[in-house]
């Protein structure tokens, strides 16, 4: 007898039952044992899951070495931003070189011509609140002097002169010490020094070895 | 000529894995899903709970997905239920429940065949007690009877699942079914 005769017994109430389903307890079970049907919502809640794992997959992996990449350059520019901000010395030089180029373009060289370093250095008191070392250079005749502004204050340029070429020689107090120092900068030669309170900046399309004669000069003077 | 070659190449790369994706879960909802029914009541007798065994058929069935390669063509439902019955196991040691197999086999072991019990089993009462029987049974011993008498699994599929010899399972099942009966005549009194 097998359990599904014992069920249709079960459902008739046959008498006969009882000694089958005491002698064959799997029929109880089977027979009677509740058997639990999965609740409608549960198995659209599995679809609806299944659905969203089989959905093609948003390539994240792709995306983060993408932001990554993206990160890299943005602080990589940043900080390449932030070392030009953090290189105060290049964007003086910047200047001066400026300062320089702005004298010989226009017919600003000199707001007082004079040969004589007696009548320049007279000439800048009362305009700047210093006094400029105004010296003889031998191998380089003074042309004479010219206000400049340089990052907001007042220098002193003094015009040297060396066959066809010009040297600037910018000067203004400083409390800070800087070493001496020389570069190129578009095919210019710049010399920086410091001495007595002073800042010493040197221009000029001189080559290096004469404005270093140039400095060495008026440094000993 | 050569946008042609290009969107074919395109169009090679991509379409399996689109199709893919969509033809597996085409086939899972086909050959695997019908068995919903069969792995709730599985969790619903071994964790004796509703929601949980809403959570973990939900859980089976993510699971069974995700490795719905390693399925082989083999019996849906029993392949299906091994995977239900492991995440219920793993959830109820996990939660502290013991699986209390062992017990004193000599003190339940014999059924004391009382005169009455035939007219006894046939009261609706004690039918109706059956249930209770059912939950109060050992972890394993439930389990087997569930597998065996509602699901009406082999021998051999149940010790796949349970992961025991066959012979284990028969004499679990023969345990099993005394404690029922031993249970249901005590209902009685």
């Amino acid at each position: 007898m097998n359990c599904e005769i014992a069920r249709r017994m079960t459902e008739a109430n046959d008498p006969a039952l009882a000694q089958h389903l005491r002698s064959c307890p799997s029929c109880i079970v089977g027979a009677h044992a509740r058997y639990y049907e999965a609740p409608p919502a549960l198995e659209q809640k599995i679809r609806a899951s299944l659905r969203r794992e089989a959905a093609p997959n948003i390539p994240w992996r792709w995306i983060a070495i993408a932001a990554s990449i993206l990160l890299g350059v943005s602080a990589a520019w940043n900080l390449t931003l932030l070392r030009s901000r953090a290189a105060p010395r290049q964007l003086l030089a910047e200047n001066v070189l400026s300062a320089h180029l702005r004298s010989l373009n226009g017919t600003h060289l000199l707001d007082v011509p004079s040969t004589d370093r007696h009548t320049v250095k007279p000439w800048f008191a009362g305009k700047l609140d210093f006094s400029p070392p105004v010296k003889e250079v031998d191998g380089f005749p003074l042309l004479g002097g010219r206000i400049e502004y340089i990052e907001g204050h007042s220098a002193a340029a003094l015009i040297y002169g060396r066959r066809a070429h010009i040297v600037n020689l910018f000067v203004w107090p400083s409390a800070t010490s800087t070493p001496e120092s020389s570069q190129t900068r578009n095919g210019y030669q710049m010399r920086t020094w410091s001495a007595s309170g002073m800042t010493f900046w040197a221009v000029s399309d001189l080559n290096p070895t004469e404005l270093g004669d140039f400095v060495s000069v008026y440094s000993r003077n | 000529m050569a946008q042609y070659v290009t969107m074919g190449a395109i169009s090679l790369v991509r379409a399996p894995m689109a199709m893919d994706s969509a033809r597996k879960l085409a086939l899972f909802e086909q050959s695997v899903m019908p068995h919903l029914n069969a792995a709730y009541n599985l969790a619903r007798w071994l964790t004796r709970s509703g929601p949980d065994a809403e959570d973990l058929v939900q859980e089976a069935s993510l699971r069974a997905f995700r490795s719905f390669e390693t399925f082989q063509g083999q019996d849906a439902r029993a392949w299906l239920l091994a995977i239900v019955r492991n995440t219920c196991f793993t959830f109820l040691k996990k939660r502290g429940d013991q699986p209390a197999i062992e017990f004193d086999e000599q003190a339940h072991g014999v059924a004391d065949e009382s005169p009455d019990a035939e007219s006894a089993l046939l009261n609706q009462a004690a039918l109706g007690s059956l249930n209770h029987c059912l939950e109060g049974l050992p972890l394993e011993y439930r389990e087997a009877i569930v597998l065996r008498e509602l699901e009406e699994l082999s021998y051999k599929e149940i010790s796949e699942i349970a992961r025991v010899p066959v012979g284990t399972v028969m004499s679990r099942l023969a345990r099993a079914r005394r404690r029922l009966q031993q249970c249901l005549e005590g209902a009685l009194r």
